[in-house]
């Protein structure tokens, strides 16, 4: 295939031994041949959004950054941890920011949702509401296959952090398939 | 006598919810005294690997010693994307982490404000998910929310003028007032 879709992986947790992180810089082994799949730049160094700082001094070379990688790509994966119920506060942050960019980045971008958790929902409630944030951005959030990755510390190498699961692998295969499809039909291409 | 705390979402010098804030000591009951948190925009981006290196910062610190000062609190919050903003959920992200977790068991009321209809209701049911996994005591009704912020708070300074608003506020809080002496541990 000719043109590859590019796709951008925005994980949610800083740590380094982030089960989500680790999920995320192993998506490229699971995707399909018509699909390319890289890092988003880091958001840990965004500021706290607040309308005053906008409007004194503009977007933050951090928020220009990612909001250019988002635009330049063709589809977001966002691979999330849950936190409290929800979405992690500091990814958060950085969509309040990129939301108020002209050109909002996310606006009709195809974004498709994965999350890891130490329980056995493995991340439910937060990608629900990584949805809802969604419609509100215009973004066109996929569908299914759905992957939720719970009992993580199981499913992962304790010292490499490989993703291990079988069953997880084919759930991620399968989302990555449909999510190019998903692209390429949204985007008009063949 | 209850001591509430005052937790503001929004930084900017002109928000609704700031002004909205400011409006509550007006239409408290007696005996209720309000108080506002340290801001939340000097709190880092939560990170376990910092924790763990460094421990909680002093801003997390300070926000976490006055959530557990406090007999109640409210909580006061635009909507961002039709939820929480990031810098308010990121402060609630480290305190959640803390041994003897400020939220438990704490009462909490929610308010917003926001320019259009549904008055930052989509944020409120967030709120409430999250206050669920920290164990909040979470009040329920009446709900504050202010929609079309614009016409009800004076343009120059701000001030919550409209009626019905206030009103609904007074039941809210007085509301709250009683909420927090049931569930006191005595």
């Amino acid at each position: 295939m000719a043109d590859k879709v590019n796709v951008i992986t925005i994980a949610g947790s800083l740590r380094k031994g982030s089960f989500n992180a680790a999920l995320a810089r192993q998506l490229p082994k699971w995707a399909p041949e018509g699909m390319n799949i890289t890092e988003a730049p880091a958001w840990a160094d965004i500021p706290t959004y607040n309308a005053d700082d906008q409007a004194s001094s503009g977007f933050p070379a951090s928020v220009t950054r990612l909001a250019d990688a988002i635009r330049a790509a063709d589809g977001v994966i966002i691979v999330s941890p849950e936190y409290n119920y929800g979405v992690p506060g500091g990814l958060k942050n950085a969509v309040d920011w990129v939301s108020r960019a002209k050109d909002q980045p996310f606006k009709d971008k195809p974004v498709a949702i994965q999350s890891v958790a130490g329980g056995p929902l493995g991340g439910g409630r937060v990608q629900y509401q990584w949805r809802q944030i969604c419609v509100f951005l215009e973004a066109l959030a996929f569908l299914r296959p759905e992957v939720f990755v719970g009992m993580a510390a199981s499913k992962f190498d304790e010292k490499t952090l490989e993703f291990k699961d079988e069953a997880g692998i084919n759930f991620i295969k399968q989302q990555l398939v449909g999510f190019e499809k998903f692209i390429r039909k949204v985007s008009g291409r063949a | 006598m209850a001591n509430v705390l005052t937790i503001c979402g929004s930084l900017r010098k002109k928000s609704y919810n700031a002004a909205l804030v400011r409006a509550l000591p007006a239409l408290a009951p007696e005996g209720m005294t309000l108080t506002a948190a340290p801001r939340v925009d000097t709190i880092p981006h939560y990170n376990h690997d910092d924790q763990e290196a460094t421990g909680f910062p002093p801003s997390v610190t300070a926000f976490a010693d006055a959530i557990r000062a406090a007999d109640g609190v409210i909580i006061v919050s635009p909507e961002y994307n039709w939820t929480i903003p990031g810098t308010l959920k990121n402060a609630i992200d480290w305190v959640s982490r803390m041994k003897e977790q400020p939220f438990k068991d704490k009462p909490v009321a929610l308010q917003s404000c926001s320019g259009a209809l549904l008055g930052g209701s989509r944020m409120q049911y967030h709120l409430r998910q999250c206050l669920t996994s920290i164990d909040a005591l979470i009040f329920g009704r009446p709900e504050v929310i202010v929609t079309f912020a614009p016409q009800k708070f004076d343009a120059e300074t701000l001030e919550l003028k409209d009626q019905a608003t206030r009103d609904m506020i007074k039941l809210q809080l007085a509301a709250f007032a009683k909420f927090i002496e049931r569930v006191r541990v005595t």
